[in-house]
């Protein structure tokens, strides 16, 4: 795959607009810019919150005090997923502050689901996510705002002193990251770590949903973003319980295929169904040739192995068209959305 | 989709005065596709149940394309506005037959009702208040039971099959009886025949569902047995509504799941057989290579498949929310 990497490089001069390769300069557009309203504030700190009752408290309290150096308007929106214990009403003591906001879904939906519905409810033009469980650090959140403001539309924390269990925790963590590296060429250290700052434009393009919060800055590059990363403190949960365990790693590997297959081909899913297609029609003439070789040959070999496992291949490959043409035509149907046109920056 | 079904308007202006929406009013939906012999007795009972409680109500009877309305009611539908008439021109089934109902209707709180008898009426208010105090959702229960055990023995087998695959508890999904907030019914994704998973969809889409005991009808004892085929459909029913709770937003997860063990165990087959081959032994008169080819093959179809679906799925992402927001500060 083709590396992306002026995507994350800023600072060039000139009246050029910088797109992501993939897209072509057809496709410049101009930069979004959501109006603000007076009354809305210029920052959003969102903590998506499950079971956390005993955490609430002095997770507002601790960002209140690590904002008060923060110069503009702020929100906090703490977003209860559907939690069993007394967090909503905590949350709701917790709101009494005019700056806090809460809010409560209707049933419990996973960390992505509530965290969009805290970006949805967002007004800042700059939005800062982070765990509710005290592991992130508030007092980073003025040190990624000012990374931000560098030129980025994400800049992702990296938990570099990890205080999590070592063998249930860091090391599939630590594969899984190398491996989405990897997929998608995005040089980011840490995918997991929840606190980011997003800028609200880059909110406006992601649509996120299932578990795809561990793959924000890929999907975010995806989109023509600039990413940064810079290492962020973290600490160990002092009350309730981790709601990670081992057995997810596996999911995320089935999640990382749906990351590549989005990520670089959301836009042609026919090439990315026909770059294993046509190999396997390579192998089913390699199959063929052997199949020719032994049969006309000397000596005579049986008349199923190789024909048989050449048209497999032909059949598989065959399908995998198919399932390409299948995707073009949902794809097709619905071009229309805000979703293919990248983020573009004026240079000047 | 476009909307069939005609609707029997009153023709004359009748003296009772206009129902506003807003006001309290409750909508009756009554879905008639199978039969509508009691049809005429489940409204006098139930509009007489409603009138005792004083609010104001109307009626909404959607009949399916196959059933002809009553001549008493298409009567009443004319002279009143409490009463009325919608007709499909063929047969679109139930679900539909609901869906036009809560479409066309007006109140805020609409009453689905069977077109027979499952319920007494007179227990009906207990499930209306059940809202009203703040539930998204009533849904009737039929206790105590008084049919055949034979009845009884189906709709348990049936509840303990759905609690395993949904982890929702019900005693009494089959029951029509349902009352629900307006925004709650325009809410529910209802197509095919997810009539019968209401409860359990308004569940999925984060509302409040409460089950109330009413007594059950005594006409509702005729013991039920259906054609093979009926029992067939309902699990597939089942099926179909456990995968849409958990694999809409990731297909991948069971296809990829289910084809990589697939394609796995073809894979592991086929070196088993090639190092045999190696070793010198003949494998073209095996059938294990046979079995490792279509599991190869399958493998690759299903997880092909689940990628189309992953596509389909972020297609329609920026347009969907998984979440719904019940309270905001």
């Amino acid at each position: 795959m083709r590396r992306n990497d002026h995507c994350w490089s800023g600072g060039v001069r000139g009246r050029i607009f910088a797109v992501g390769p993939e897209w072509g300069d057809q496709l410049v557009m101009a930069l979004l810019n959501r109006p603000q309203t007076t009354s809305s504030p210029e920052l959003s700190i969102v903590a998506p919150l499950y079971n956390e009752s005993q955490n609430v408290r002095p997770l507002v309290d601790w960002i209140l005090q690590a904002l008060e150096v923060f110069p503009g308007t702020f929100e906090v929106i703490l977003v209860d997923d559907g939690s069993r214990d007394d967090t909503w009403n905590e949350v709701r003591a917790a709101a009494a502050d005019r700056r806090v906001i809460g809010l409560r879904l209707g049933q419990n939906v996973g960390q992505t689901a509530a965290m969009m519905a805290g970006f949805d409810h967002a007004r800042g033009g700059i939005v800062v996510s982070l765990d509710g469980d005290l592991q992130n650090d508030p007092r980073d959140i003025p040190a990624l705002i000012a990374k931000l403001d560098e030129g980025y539309d994400l800049v992702c924390g990296w938990r570099r002193n990890r205080q999590d269990k070592l063998l249930l925790r860091k090391v599939p963590s630590w594969v899984a990251n190398r491996l989405i590296r990897r997929l998608t060429g995005v040089p980011i250290t840490d995918n997991g770590c929840s606190l980011k700052a997003y800028r609200r434009d880059l909110l406006d393009r992601i649509a996120l949903y299932a578990e795809q919060h561990r793959f924000i800055p890929a999907l975010s590059a995806s989109v023509g973003a600039r990413i940064a990363e810079m290492p962020v403190r973290h600490h160990a949960r002092r009350y309730g319980e981790s709601k990670y365990g081992i057995s997810r790693t596996v999911k995320v590997l089935v999640d990382l295929l749906t990351l590549k297959m989005i990520t670089s081909f959301r836009s042609r899913p026919l090439v990315g169904f026909a770059l294993v297609a046509l190999p396997a029609i390579a192998i089913a003439g390699v199959f063929g040739g052997l199949f020719s070789l032994t049969h006309f040959g000397i000596e005579k070999a049986s008349a199923l192995v190789f024909p048989g496992a050449g048209l497999l291949s032909v059949g598989a490959a065959l399908y995998l068209f198919m399932l390409g043409l299948v995707a073009e035509v949902a794809l097709s149907s619905e071009r229309k959305g805000s979703f293919d046109t990248p983020a573009a920056v004026e240079v000047r | 989709m476009s909307r069939p079904g005609t609707l029997i308007e009153p023709k004359t202006v009748s003296a009772e005065p206009l129902i506003q929406p807003g006001d309290g009013l409750i909508s009756v939906v009554i879905p008639v596709v199978e039969r509508a012999d009691e049809l005429v007795n489940v409204y006098r009972s139930f509009a007489q149940a409603l009138d005792a409680r004083g609010q104001p109500y109307e009626f909404l009877l959607v009949f399916d394309g196959r059933i002809t309305p009553p001549a008493e009611l298409v009567m009443l539908a004319r002279q009143t506005s409490r009463v009325r008439i919608l007709r499909f021109a063929r047969e679109f089934g139930e679900t539909a037959a609901l869906r036009l109902g809560i479409e066309k209707s007006r109140g805020d709180l609409i009453l689905t009702l069977p077109a027979y008898f499952q319920v007494r009426a007179e227990g009906i208010g207990a499930l209306l208040d059940t809202v009203e105090n703040g539930a998204d959702m009533a849904v009737a229960h039929r206790s105590p039971r008084l049919d055949s055990w034979l009845n009884r023995m189906q709709s348990r087998a049936f509840h303990r099959i759905l609690k395993g695959v949904s982890g929702q508890q019900f005693h009494d999904m089959a029951c029509g009886v349902r009352a629900m907030r307006r925004t709650v019914a325009e809410t529910l994704p209802l197509y095919g025949d997810l009539h019968r998973f209401i409860p359990a969809l308004a569940i999925r889409e984060g509302y409040r569902v409460e089950e109330v005991a009413l007594a059950q009808h005594p006409s509702d004892t005729r013991t039920r047995i259906y054609r093979p085929g009926v029992y067939v459909r309902r699990l597939l029913d089942v099926a179909a509504f456990f995968f849409l709770a958990k694999f809409t937003e990731k297909p991948l997860r069971f296809f990829g799941l289910v084809g990589s063990a697939f394609f796995g165990f073809g894979a592991l087959i086929c070196l088993i057989l090639l190092i045999q081959r190696v070793e010198g032994q003949g494998i073209a008169n095996r059938p294990a290579l046979l079995l490792a080819v279509l599991l190869v093959a399958l493998g690759v179809q299903l997880i092909g498949l689940g990628l189309v679906g992953e596509i389909i799925v972020h297609l329609r992402a920026p347009h969907r929310r998984a979440y719904r927001v019940r309270e905001r500060t």
